[in-house]
């Protein structure tokens, strides 16, 4: 717990507050090898990366129609992951999670529920981009890391509701990194990292984090003649995300630019009947 | 000047710190012989407390097609827990078994005897007759001050391999699951250390290998391990274990009705003044609900697709207490004993509120 507040002053741009948070971050690591006798290194970071982590990722609900034997309607449920990326409650998760759904219902950690809208697609590398109107102080958005760094067999830690069972934390290695992954008819992973952390049906668009707390990747498919988890789980890496969001979160760009060019397409047809 | 020598000043200590923090980073990896820290632990835990936990093979009769008679062998895990050679296992691994065979860590093949079990919170205690020497007993650590994200240790019989250790970490705590009477169990802790079939009633231990749990479910489409078990914490154990020895069942408390959860669509709809809730669909003939003025259903009524009684009471709050669904009044009653008194605060016939108190009486037992 004293370990959590120490990285963040260190992270402080001032050059003081560097040093002094460096200072404090040996002292705290002195004070705590002394103390903590029942936890290893290994499960005290486990265990803070959680507790820092947890409030970001969020179950997603989804309640589609369907009709049961008699016709009667009744809402079939759904359930995937995501996590909080801006203070203005944008979510990351998989498009196959929110595909084809009536009603979007997220649940965040502390057990409200908010009702969601999709505000951008990436049909390429199933992402989307939902949005609840929850106030800032319930959001609490997770940093995005860098992917490019990841090694092969450093620990990852993936959080999310394996069929349906939120906020459950499971740990592995990086077991490869830079595959090309197909899922689907249309969708290739680029770049997939692999992991051995049990990545399950519902784990869908949760986030793998390292060992530092940062978002590496997006679980999105898993390799399993079973269907449920046999230790090969694929992860989008963070840096795809990187690079989609800023479409994802407003359309106004891509729009402006199909209108530019449409313009430009019917100046050349008008120059070219003037010319004719 | 003042500033330069502050600098200079804090700059030694960083410096210091340095030092210091190298020193004792590089401390530790000296003493380890080419293994981590945590693979250390992990070989300290399973060399200290493995001799503890044991096979169990539950061998019970069948007939088959033609009336011939089959043995058929079950498989799961055990702890020892204490020098007298009381074992704890699952409820569901001796449940059929004629014949109890316990395999102790040296090979050692003993008959083991049934002491008591409890269906509801799936859990049994066995004993062997075997010396002392030869037993090791399992210390009971704490599963209510477990981190999700804290390491843990399996060991158990998967599949009938003995002996086997898997690790993870702690999942989420505070799970429900239901055992295999329907029966609400709580405070499940979820790891994600390979639980497998034959896992069950073995041991889940911290990084002190301390007992914190006893494996017995898994979530899996497949029917083997897919990251997803489930173990009984250690706090029910200890809560249970001391009955079962002495009486060979754990007494929980009754109250003698059936009860169903109250949605507030369905109040809404038959217009009940109470929107939350257990209702009441019907008491036990001089049970304690029925001699405390408790009421039951007298009605049924069509809500949509559904079958609901109506006409009994609904209770509203428990010693003061709100409570939402029928799970939170069955829960509240399974913390007190039996001869504890509750006071309910129910809707009589939907409309009228009134206050009652229910004597709790020991549960009628099966058998």
């Amino acid at each position: 717990m004293l370990c959590r507040g120490e990285v963040k002053t260190s992270r402080s741009p001032n050059g003081l507050g560097a040093g002094l948070g460096l200072v404090f971050l040996i002292i705290s690591l002195i004070w705590e090898t002394g103390t903590a006798a029942a936890l290893t290194k290994s499960e005290e970071n486990t265990i803070r990366v959680f507790q820092q982590v947890a409030p970001g990722v969020v179950n997603i609900t989804t309640t589609a129609v369907a009709y049961d034997f008699f016709f009667n309607p009744y809402p079939a449920e759904g359930s995937g992951s995501g996590f909080i990326v801006t203070e203005e409650g944008h979510i990351v998760t998989n498009l196959h999670v929110v595909r084809d759904q009536v009603e979007l219902e997220v649940t965040l950690a502390d057990g409200s529920k908010w009702p969601a809208r999709v505000v951008g697609k990436a049909p390429a590398s199933d992402l989307a981009l939902i949005k609840i109107e929850a106030p800032r102080e319930a959001v609490k958005p997770l940093p995005l890391g860098p992917s490019k760094g990841v090694q092969v067999g450093q620990k990852v830690l993936a959080v999310g509701s394996p069929f349906g069972l939120g906020h459950t934390l499971t740990t592995g290695t990086v077991s490869s990194v830079g595959r090309d992954v197909r899922v689907s008819r249309e969708v290739v992973i680029r770049g997939a990292i692999q992991t051995n952390a049990a990545i399950n049906p519902g784990n869908s668009g949760g986030p793998l984090i390292n060992s530092q707390g940062e978002v590496i990747g997006v679980n999105t498919a898993i390799f399993s003649p079973t269907g449920a988890n046999v230790g090969i789980g694929f992860a989008i890496p963070s840096e795809t995300v990187r690079q989609l969001l800023p479409g994802l979160v407003s359309p106004w760009p891509r729009v402006v630019s199909w209108v530019l060019a449409a313009v430009l397409v019917g100046l050349f047809v008008w120059w070219l009947r003037r010319r004719l | 000047m003042r500033a330069v020598a502050g600098l200079v000043g804090s700059s030694l200590i960083v410096g210091f710190a340095l030092l210091l923090g190298l020193n004792l980073s590089t401390s530790p990896a000296g003493s380890s012989l080419a293994v981590t820290e945590d693979e250390q632990n992990n070989i300290e835990v399973y060399r200290a407390v493995a001799p503890a936990v044991v096979n169990i093979t539950s061998i019970s009769v069948e007939r088959d097609f033609f009336f011939n008679i089959v043995p058929r062998q079950g498989t799961g895990s055990g702890c020892i827990i204490n020098p007298e050679g009381y074992i704890l296992t699952n409820h569901h691994v001796i449940e059929d078994a004629q014949r109890l065979e316990v395999t102790l860590a040296d090979g050692s093949k003993w008959r083991g005897k049934l002491v008591g079990t409890d269906p509801d919170s799936d859990l049994a205690v066995i004993k062997i007759e075997a010396p002392r020497e030869r037993l090791v007993s399992l210390p009971m650590g704490d599963s209510n001050t477990l981190l999700v994200g804290q390491k843990v240790l399996a060991i158990g019989n998967p599949f009938g391999l003995g002996q086997t250790l898997s690790t993870g970490v702690v999942s989420s705590l505070k799970r429900t699951l239901r055992a295999r009477n329907g029966v609400l169990m709580e405070d499940i802790v979820q790891t994600d250390a390979s639980i497998n079939p034959g896992n069950s009633g073995g041991a889940l231990l911290d990084s002190s290998g301390r007992l914190i749990g006893v494996n017995t479910a898994i979530f899996s489409p497949t029917g083997a391990s897919v990251g997803i078990g489930f173990a009984i914490p250690v706090s029910t154990a200890k809560r249970l274990v001391p009955e079962l020895i002495a009486k060979g069942y754990y007494a929980y408390p009754w109250i003698g009705a059936t009860v169903t959860t109250l949605v507030p669509e369905d109040a809404r709809v038959v217009g009940l003044a109470a929107d939350r809730g257990a209702l009441i669909v019907e008491t036990v003939r001089s049970g304690p609900a029925a001699k405390a003025g408790l009421q039951g259903g007298t009605r049924r009524v069509r809500v949509g697709n559904r079958i609901i009684i109506l006409g009994g009471d609904v209770v509203v709050a428990i010693d003061g207490r709100k409570l939402e669904t029928a799970d939170d009044l069955i829960n509240t009653i399974r913390e007190k004993r039996p001869g504890d008194t509750i006071t309910l605060e129910v809707y009589r016939g939907g409309l009228q509120r009134d206050r009652l108190q229910v004597l709790l009486e020991e549960r009628p037992r099966q058998r």
